[in-house]
């Protein structure tokens, strides 16, 4: 049997059988991101709102020298804006990092890919779109976030928020 | 790409620009020893290095072209201007070959790559003779696939359209030569700028020594700001450097006489803002070559030299930098524009009587907008000014012409010194902070809260402040971005920034002026840049995040033209070839929605045009032409009679339509007294006569008519006692009688 040889092909037979979530919490929702799409998780930060922008938008943030576009996971997921607590994650977003505004993040889960069961249909349709899968652990079913749609680029392409943003200007 | 190869490109093209300056400058001081000695240096350091990189093409070329440069420098041969032509031939091919080993790494061995040509054209001017098997002897010029094959006699005509000497995205533009003695300052000063952090570090408390640590980390920091500004920091002299050989040639092919003369050429610009004034400036040379200097025999004839002078001069001005082409050349005939321009359907015949002459010259930047009447290669195909225009606009800057026929013409660039740091003024709107580029501001007013009823004019929705006897439009920064301001009373005083720029003058109402700073602009995300009102943002001094707010978009989405026609019209309110006449003024709404604006009390029935201003209200008045108003009658109003919902009143045996824009008649009790006017209009010839109901007859005053408001208010607008009025609308009267008969 051949041993592999370098880190990287051990992380990848490791994302083979476990994957590592981090899990977060929204409106008591519990929902997970793939660690590696994860720079940094910078606790609660002030988010600069921008006049104007789709609803889907917290605002814009610095960091590292860059301003970030901030994403309201909340306003996704089509609940209140307003929250407690707030906890901003940066995410890698393909070379083009973004921050993603939750609720709160806890740890880091390894998780056997064979609990992996379909997208739950329990959640809306609209939103639905955003995950990418659903695992059943002990605390309950972690749901799966793919960071890849959440970027602002690409919400703002698919117009996924439209009838939200409308809503939000209406009022 | 080896970093030797790389190295060696970047000095030979440097090399081989000083080169072409030299050359151009030779042709005036032929025999010059330093110039000779510099040309050398040039073909020499390329000759030694190809050897060793091995380049047989050019090391021939540079050999050749060395063969001849020495008996030049020995005053064996004459710096003729064949030689001259003949050296620049190898110039370009050089540079040929360079930039076909930057982007393929060989310098080309094809059977087209051949240079027997040129080497024996060297040679021959060398006078050496070439050997018998040499076939093109007598038309060695053909050197194909040049950019410029100049060269004595032969192709005079077949004038190079003149892309850019070199293409962007090459090695010698993608680097920066930096002085070393820049680099030790920046090493030193980020040195410094780690000890102080390890200091700041270490202090846990607060020290008096806190203080001074940050001071020194202010100064530490500027310094540095400083220093990696100089080292984007480009002489201008390296792009005026390209044009001494441009205008030789462009002259050469027009048989003009021209001679070019630099000034300032030390003055410092960031290098991303030299390369995009880049082609902009070329185009205005090559525009003053082929359409300000006339050919030596106009000249002679206007008494001006044969030689004609193309000046370019850069200097440091405001924090920009100013670069300006003049020439002496035959100016623009304004009469001979306004034709075009009236001819091309830009502008009315009226319009061209009564425009000023830099409007007139405005009209150049519109898009293919032409003067000249035979294309030439060169230019006059009407693309041109109005790429400049947008070429340096998108770098930030301005362009004016001035040009005064006969005498030459003068094109002034403006370019920011650098565009990552930028001077803005942070203010402050519905509690958020927002940045405003100080480029674009004129003034800044404080509108005390007593005042601010009497500056502010309405006209329709529109709100207007009165500044110095002009009229300038107001925007809400909050209302704009569609936030909601705890401010909302006028009567507290507010200021107004005054922003210029594209074309456009407006005053932005922001809630709280904070002191300016130097930010540095950070990019938004696309998705944010599609909001279309934000151009970056910055961190501010205490840390918090602000949005740069971009002016021009502001004044663009709320629907200002930048139209040079409407543009003076617009914002001055001077009399423009209409006649005085008498007006009737006239108010007929309760100006109930000023109070919710802030604007201060009710207006009181009663009061006259001349107390205004003291009692301090805004008002929007209305005007009749008086020859429309043929009686002012008083009626009770029970005499007042419906039919449906429409209002009539018989009058001296006719039945009149009455109109109440006002809904006076809805108010008034039975016994009240009304002010009718009883006004008649003619109508395919047919005379009408009809009332209007209005609340008081204020004034008969005389003012002129307004033209071009319509982008302001869809009314028609007159000036009448130096305010304005709305003219009272003959449409609306022709709805109502017809809704009567």
């Amino acid at each position: 049997m051949s041993v592999p040889e370098n880190g990287k092909s051990l992380v990848g037979l490791a994302a083979e059988d476990e994957v590592a979530l981090c899990w977060l919490t929204v409106d008591g929702r519990l929902l997970g991101i793939d660690t590696r799409q994860i720079r940094e998780v910078l606790g609660p930060r002030t988010v600069q709102a921008v006049p104007l922008a789709p609803a889907f938008i917290a605002g814009v943030l610095a960091y590292r020298g860059e301003v970030l576009t901030a994403v309201s996971l909340r306003c996704l997921l089509d609940l209140p804006s307003h929250s407690q607590e707030s906890c901003v994650l940066v995410l890698d977003g393909g070379g083009n990092p973004f921050a993603l505004v939750v609720d709160r993040v806890g740890g880091v889960v390894e998780i056997d890919v064979k609990s992996l069961v379909a997208t739950s249909a329990t959640l809306g349709t609209g939103s639905k779109a955003l995950f990418c899968g659903a695992y059943r652990t002990p605390e309950g079913l972690l749901v799966q976030l793919d960071t890849n749609r959440l970027r602002p680029e690409h919400l703002s392409e698919t117009g996924l928020l439209e009838r939200e943003t409308a809503g939000e200007r209406g009022r | 790409m080896d970093d030797l190869t790389k190295e060696f490109l970047a000095e030979s093209m440097d090399g081989l620009d000083r080169m072409e300056r030299c050359l151009t400058e030779l042709e005036q001081r032929p025999g010059d020893r330093e110039l000779l000695g510099e040309i050398f240096r040039a073909v020499h350091t390329i000759k030694g290095s190809t050897g060793f990189l091995g380049f047989n093409r050019l090391e021939l070329l540079a050999h050749a072209g060395e063969g001849l440069l020495d008996s030049l420098r020995a005053a064996r041969i004459n710096a003729t201007p064949e030689v001259v032509s003949g050296l620049l031939q190898l110039l370009d091919v050089l540079r040929q070959i360079l930039k076909l080993i930057e982007l393929t790494g060989g310098e080309g061995t094809r059977a087209s790559d051949q240079d027997s040509a040129l080497v024996a054209l060297l040679k021959r001017l060398n006078g050496m003779e070439v050997e018998p098997n040499q076939e093109e002897r007598g038309a060695v010029v053909e050197v194909r696939e040049l950019p410029s094959a100049t060269v004595s006699g032969a192709s005079a005509a077949s004038l190079p359209a003149y892309t850019s000497p070199t293409q962007s995205g090459g090695v010698s533009e993608q680097t920066l030569r930096v002085d070393v003695e820049v680099l030790n300052r920046m090493m030193n000063l980020v040195g410094e700028l780690v000890l102080t952090r390890n200091q700041l570090l270490q202090v846990h408390s607060v020290t008096p020594h806190v203080a001074e640590l940050t001071r020194r980390l202010d100064s530490v920091t500027a310094d540095l700001r400083e220093t990696v500004m100089q080292a984007r920091m480009q002489p201008v002299g390296h792009l005026f450097g390209k044009f001494p050989r441009m205008i030789r040639d462009l002259a050469r092919s027009c048989g003009k006489k021209i001679r070019l003369e630099c000034f300032g050429q030390e003055t410092g610009l960031d290098k991303s803002l030299l390369e995009a004034i880049k082609d902009p400036l070329a185009h205005a040379v090559r525009n003053a070559v082929d359409h300000g200097i006339e050919h030596p025999s106009a000249r002679a004839l206007a008494g001006k030299p044969a030689e004609g002078v193309i000046r370019l001069q850069a200097r440091q001005h405001n924090g920009s930098v100013v670069i300006e082409i003049s020439d002496d050349g035959k100016g623009i005939s304004i009469a001979r524009v306004l034709e075009k321009a009236i001819a091309l359907e830009i502008i009315t015949a009226e319009r061209a009587a009564n425009m000023s002459k830099r409007e007139a010259l405005q009209l150049l930047f519109l898009p293919g907008f032409s003067t000249s009447e035979t294309v030439t290669h060169l230019s006059g195909r009407g693309v041109g000014m109005d790429v400049v225009l947008a070429n340096v606009e998108k770098a930030g800057g301005t362009v004016e012409l001035d040009s005064h026929e006969g005498q030459g013409t003068t094109l002034r660039l403006r370019v920011p010194l650098t565009l990552a740091i930028v001077p803005a003024l942070v203010v402050r709107s519905a509690e958020q902070s927002f940045c405003l580029p100080q480029g674009s501001l004129a003034e800044l007013i404080y509108v005390p809260g007593r005042d601010a009823a009497a500056s502010i004019e309405f006209i329709g929705d529109a709100e207007l402040y009165r500044l110095r006897e002009t009229l300038l439009p107001m925007l809400r920064l909050d209302r704009m971005l569609g936030l909601q301001s705890q401010k909302a009373e006028d009567a507290q005083g507010f200021y107004l920034v005054v922003l210029e720029g594209e074309g456009v003058r407006f005053g932005l109402v922001v809630d709280e002026i904070l002191p300016p700073e130097e930010i540095v602009v950070k990019p938004l995300s696309p998705v944010i840049r599609e909001i279309g009102f934000f151009s970056g943002a910055t961190v501010l001094g205490n840390g918090m995040l602000a949005l740069i707010v971009d002016t021009a978009a502001i004044a663009a989405r709320a629907g200002m033209d930048r139209l040079p026609e409407q543009e003076t019209v617009l914002f001055s309110t001077a009399p423009e070839m209409n006649l005085q006449q008498s007006f009737l003024v006239f108010e007929d709404r309760r100006l109930e929605s000023r109070t919710d604006r802030g604007l201060g009390r009710e207006i009181e029935p009663g009061f006259c045009v001349g107390a205004e201003a003291e009692l301090g209200h805004a008002t929007e008045r209305k005007v009749l032409p008086l020859h429309a108003v043929e009686r002012i009658e008083s009626v009770a109003a029970h005499q007042v009679e419906y039919v449906g919902r429409r209002a009539l009143l018989r009058y001296r045996g006719e039945l009149l339509a009455l109109e109440d824009a006002g809904s006076v008649l809805a108010e008034a009790v039975p016994e009240a007294s009304l002010t009718v006017l009883i006004c008649h209009a003619s109508e395919n010839g047919r005379d009408h006569r009809y009332g209007i109901v209005v609340r008081n007859v204020l004034d008969v005053a005389m003012g002129e008519l307004l033209e071009g408001t319509a982008p302001l208010c869809p009314e028609r607008l007159a000036l009448v006692n130096d305010r304005l009025a709305v003219v009272h609308e003959q449409v609306c009267l022709e709805h109502v009688l017809e809704e009567v008969s």
